[in-house]
């Protein structure tokens, strides 16, 4: 009896959570950190794993116990939910993954409690770790009064400082941001929600603007509110204006664009009424991590895709978020930075040095389209090879133009006479361009004849000059699929009449057969 | 009577069961195969096939037997003509009907999709290769590393490192193939969780895939889709020895090995399995 009493005396002094976890759960939390995360976040925790050098944003460093995705205030430790939430869903947009199905649920808590062992602040127990108490969202947040607050707030705040203007992350502020470790960081993109690293739910950004996002440059608003500066209601309407930016759902990746045939002549330019009609299309693109020189860190993330062709000519709008027009000087120091950070294939020697590069666009397309195993077979993706080279259109920013050639492999482009033609718009973080080509060409052997009603294979890669982006450092994109549709032929409903006629007459014809049988043996 | 001998009588009838076949079929087909790790969604036309041969099956299992093919037609004889049934009937009817207008009116309007993604997994591999220019017996081969017993830690090690700087972006932390650049790959980069992967191969088998990558596959591989790189031209060939170690270790599976049958050389490959 006594020992139970002071066991439960002892239990209710020790005041913070993580001492009372029995001792033994801290060394299972170790062998999970040992195996699953140290080979980024680095055995000690300090955010040096053998594979950070390959990432931006780095692994998080837990010795200093700052972290990004709380619900405390700034500056405060992050809850044991905080935690948990990070490790289980993960950090979108980071190489940071969700563990949750992966880990068990004891394993998770057990390596959550041992992450904390990594920073004395955890240990410190005068230090109360308390959530802030968040209002719910004020309803009408969709509608155009909310918004035109919400957008009221984002001028006179100085979101645009850093986000820009249009929340594409170009703000004046943007190239010189660097995070508490003094890596360069990028303000976020507010039109890609899906990679916001605290969920992208108006709920989530409401959280983030009031704890901010510690060790980064992203600040807290609370303190706004305290001076009466806005009240709650208008910083949901902040949070309301930033969620509108990007599409409702996450965008899904489909196999094939379509290029419906349109009356009239294909549109030339970027900015045509037509392409407010047509379907787009999201195809992510990811770093080039296959030829050497590999590169980790690519700053496109994706293209939204749109076609159109008149018959005769087919029109391709591409648009992509690019926080520069480069080259761009005012740049020139922040992409030094990437350059310097993220670990590329000629460790050892210095890293390259920062050049005022353009941007670039490669559209990728076999020469002819594909007969041999079932339409299947195409060349190589990355850029062809050697025997198969690929029909590729390239736009370039600077001098601005868009040429066509045959690429044999990343480092063979020869540039072929015909050229599409291209125009571009660039504004406020956002690069599109149209490029349009006749369907058939005269040189049939090396560009691809474009045919309506076939499957026709096409790649994208996406170089921003202003993150070091040149060559083989680059985003690229798997094969995917354009489609000429034909318009709906006249005679449509002919078919499918005819064979609901005759699959009616046989019906009946059926039953009767039956019933004559049926009768007849009811007869006999 | 209790609920599941009910079941079972209610399961019984060849004609319920048929429907049951069919529509388990469907599920699967439509639903189940593209949750398949690997595999993708099926094509519709792809379904089509799959569904009349399973009808085709089912009606040879129905037909097999006197008595079942007599049960089986009983609920459609009762159908077409027992006259209290009339407006199921043509219910019936009116349904068979719409349905074909509507397939007809799917097949005229139809638009392009994407070819079919058939590629084999596991193509058989070559008996040699040519690893920077030194030429390598897969056949019989085993992992030379694991013969320095005491020196595997340190193997280990590198084989961690070796993962962890090249593979990650693509198979994961978690080795299940998400890392956070396969979702711009198709195919997805290969999850060695899954037990058809690493856990059906022999360690000759994954040095091979390892040391000549995509484009290294033979046609019914889809090479000009793969996204894994010719790793012959970044790693040498302990590190491949190495990280190979590592991936079995860090999943639990054992490779398959090489079982000596014959003294003259001719070998055969066992199963390996999870621990
Ligand atoms: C592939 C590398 C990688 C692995 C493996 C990894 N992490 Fe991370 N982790 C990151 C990166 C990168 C970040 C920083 C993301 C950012 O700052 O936006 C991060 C951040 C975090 C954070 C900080 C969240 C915040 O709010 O600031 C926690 C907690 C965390 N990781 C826990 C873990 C645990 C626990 C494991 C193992 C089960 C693990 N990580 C494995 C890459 C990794
Ligand atoms: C001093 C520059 C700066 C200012 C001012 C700023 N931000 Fe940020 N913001 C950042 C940076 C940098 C990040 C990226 C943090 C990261 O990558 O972890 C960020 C990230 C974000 C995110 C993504 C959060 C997440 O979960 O990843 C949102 C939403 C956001 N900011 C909104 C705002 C709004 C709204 C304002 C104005 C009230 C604002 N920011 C002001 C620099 C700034």
């Amino acid at each position: 009896m006594i020992d139970v009493g002071a066991a439960v005396a002892l239990i209710v002094m020790l005041p913070s959570p993580a001492s009372r976890l029995p001792m033994q759960d801290t060394t299972r939390g170790k062998a999970v950190y040992v195996k699953w995360c140290a080979g980024c976040h680095g055995d000690t925790g300090a955010g040096d794993g053998v594979a950070a050098a390959h990432m931006l944003p780095r692994p998080r460093n837990f010795t200093g116990g700052l972290y990004k995705i709380r619900t405390t205030a700034s500056g405060q430790l992050p809850t044991d939910a905080d935690l948990l939430r990070a490790i289980d869903e993960g950090l979108p947009g980071s190489a940071m993954p969700g563990w949750k199905g992966r880990l068990s649920d004891a394993e998770r808590r057990s390596v959550l409690a041992y992450i904390k062992t990594f920073s004395s602040f955890f240990a410190d127990t005068s230090q109360h770790v308390v959530p802030l108490k968040f209002s719910s969202p004020p309803g009408g947040g969709t509608g155009a009064d909310a918004l035109k607050v919400g957008r009221q707030f984002y001028d006179s705040i100085g979101c645009r400082k850093c986000h820009g203007d249009q929340g594409r992350g170009d703000g004046p502020s943007a190239p010189t941001l660097k995070d508490d470790a003094d890596f360069p960081i990028f303000a976020a993109d507010l039109h890609q929600n899906w990679r916001f690293r605290g969920g992208g739910a108006v709920e989530d950004i409401y959280r983030r603007l009031r704890t901010g996002l510690d060790g980064t440059p992203m600040p807290s608003f609370a303190d706004l509110i305290d001076q009466k500066f806005l009240t709650d209601q208008e910083l949901w309407r902040l949070a309301q204006y930033v969620r509108s930016l990007s599409p409702a759902a996450p965008p899904e990746v489909r196999d094939v664009v379509h290029a419906p045939q349109i009356p009239g002549t294909v549109p030339a330019s970027p900015d045509d009424s037509t392409w407010a009609r047509v379907a787009r299309y999201w195809f992510p693109l990811v770093g080039q991590v296959i030829h050497k020189s590999r590169w980790f860190a690519p700053a496109v993330s994706g293209v939204w895709v749109q076609a159109v062709h008149d018959g005769k000519r087919l029109a391709l709008r591409v648009s992509w978020d690019d926080r520069t027009e480069s080259p761009d000087t005012a740049w020139l120091k922040f992409e030094q930075r990437i350059l310097q950070t993220v670990a590329g294939d000629d460790s050892g020697s210095p890293p390259p040095q920062a050049e005022p590069w353009p941007d670039q666009l490669a559209v990728q397309f076999p020469r002819r389209l594909p007969e041999g195993s079932g339409g299947m077979e195409r060349p190589y993706f990355l850029m062809g090879g050697a025997t198969d080279p690929v029909y590729q259109w390239r736009w370039i920013s600077r001098p601005r133009h868009a040429f066509a050639g045959l690429a044999r492999g990343i480092e063979r482009f020869d540039t072929l006479p015909g050229a599409p033609a291209g125009q571009a718009t660039y504004d406020r973080g956002e690069w599109r361009l149209v490029l349009t080509r006749a369907l058939a060409t005269p040189d049939t052997a090396n560009e691809v004849q474009l045919e309506a009603g076939r499957a026709i294979p096409l790649a994208f890669f996406a170089w921003d000059g202003s993150s070091g982006e040149h060559g083989s450092r680059m985003a690229v994109s798997t094969w995917y699929f354009l489609a000429l549709d034909r318009p709906t032929p006249p005679g449509v409903f002919i078919s499918p009449v005819l064979a609901m006629l005759v699959t009616l007459g046989l019906g009946l014809v059926v039953v009767r057969r039956a019933q004559r049988r049926g009768g007849a043996r009811h007869i006999s | 009577m209790n609920l599941p001998s009910a079941i079972r009588r209610y399961a019984e009838h060849p004609f319920r069961q048929a429907v049951g076949i069919l529509v388990l079929a469907y599920i699967v087909v439509v639903w189940v195969v593209p949750v398949l790790p690997g595999s993708a969604i099926v094509p519709k036309s792809v379904v089509l096939q799959y569904m009349v041969t399973v009808l085709v099956g089912v009606l040879i299992y129905v037909s097999d037997n006197e008595e079942r093919w007599h049960r089986f037609k009983e609920p459609i004889q009762a159908v077409l003509v027992e006259p209290r049934l009339k407006l199921v009937r043509a219910a019936v009817l009116a349904g068979v009907t719409a349905l074909v207008g509507l397939v007809a009116y799917g097949q005229v309007t139809t638009s392009v999709a994407a070819p079919p993604n058939l590629r084999s997994i596991h193509p058989a591999p070559p008996a040699e290769i040519t690893f920077r220019g030194k030429a390598i017996t897969l056949t019989g081969l085993e992992n030379p590393l694991r013969q320095h017993t005491d020196s595997l830690a340190a193997y280990l090690a590198e084989g961690k490192r070796v993962y962890y700087q090249n593979c990650l972006p693509c198979h994961g932390d978690h080795l299940d193939g998400q890392g956070h650049f396969a979702p711009g790959f198709n195919p997805l980069p290969a999850n060695f969780q899954d037990n058809g992967t690493i856990a059906q191969l022999t360690e000759s088998f994954v040095f091979w895939r390892v040391a000549k990558g995509g484009p290294g596959l033979p046609r019914e591989g889809t090479p000009w889709n793969s996204a894994m790189p010719v790793w012959e031209d970044f790693l040498t060939e302990r590190e491949i020895w190495s990280v190979i170690l590592f991936l079995y270790e860090q999943t639990g599976w054992k490779p398959r090995t090489w079982e000596k049958t014959e003294p003259g050389g001719g070998s055969r490959e066992t199963g390996g399995g999870h621990d």
